[in-house]
């Protein structure tokens, strides 16, 4: 599985990297990651996740060939 | 570029709604001209010199750029058919944007004004609130700051709850 972060989310991950470890869903992965960073859990709890360029909802299965984008809340313009 | 399908010119597939070079905002103005509008409003976001009481020395915009120009596209699409427009058309810059030098482009245009003030407000708004882009302040002082979000939570108290200014004066 490939993760891809952004914004400030680069301040706590590196912006891209692989999990070998699975995880059933998007929650289970967003809970994980705010376990190994902790100041991280309040952004990542404001986060929409997106896989293959498509907007994805917690309970989404996630497949070992997926590649997820984790989108903290624009700020653009 | 998007044109309505009732006013060819035809959608444009290769436009880039992101880019990471200067935005050439007379060169879309030129291109955005159709004698069936009387109406043309264009937007510009520009880099102010100064955020919550200090200097800025520039802003660094990121993108997720397909999934961005995905959503932008669409944006445009919808717009079109609501407000009946003959053209609309948005790009937004990502990496280094110097103070004065514009952030993001919105061009409507329709027969008469009304309807191109509307979806360009309408436009900016969402591109703010919905598309993955991200700033980061650069201050004179050399602190950084990400944008958390677009300000919208500190009053609807949700982060994917915005306020859409066009909906406010609907209302009014």
């Amino acid at each position: 599985m490939r993760v891809t972060v952004y914004a400030i989310l680069k301040d706590y991950f590196d912006s891209s990297f692989n999990l070998e470890e699975k995880f059933s869903s998007v929650e289970e992965l967003k809970n994980k990651l705010g376990q190994i960073k902790p100041k991280s859990a309040a952004v990542l709890n404001a986060c929409r996740f997106a896989v293959n360029d498509e907007f994805v909802n917690l309970d989404f299965k996630i497949k070992e060939d997926d590649s997820i984008s984790i989108l903290p809340p624009a700020s653009g313009g | 570029m998007i044109a309505s399908p009732s006013y060819l010119p035809p959608v444009v597939d290769s436009f880039e709604y992101i880019s990471d070079k200067p935005l050439d905002i007379v060169g879309l103005l030129a291109q955005s001209r159709d004698p069936k509008a009387g109406a043309l409003v264009l937007f510009s976001g520009d880099v102010r010199d100064n955020n919550i009481g200090k200097e800025v020395a520039y802003l660094e915009y990121e993108a997720h750029t397909s999934l961005a120009s995905k959503m932008i596209r669409e944006i445009l699409e919808e717009a079109i058919v609501k407000w009946n427009l003959n053209l609309a058309i948005a790009q937004h810059r990502t990496g280094k944007v110097g103070v004065g030098e514009s952030a993001v482009v919105v061009i409507t245009s329709s027969p008469h004004r009304k309807e191109a003030y509307q979806a360009n407000r309408h436009i900016i708004d969402r591109i703010k609130h919905e598309v993955p882009i991200w700033k980061c302040e650069v201050f004179a002082d050399g602190t950084k700051q990400w944008g958390n979000n677009c300000n919208c939570s500190t009053i609807t108290g949700k982060a994917d709850q915005h306020i859409y200014e066009t909906s406010i004066e609907e209302k009014i």
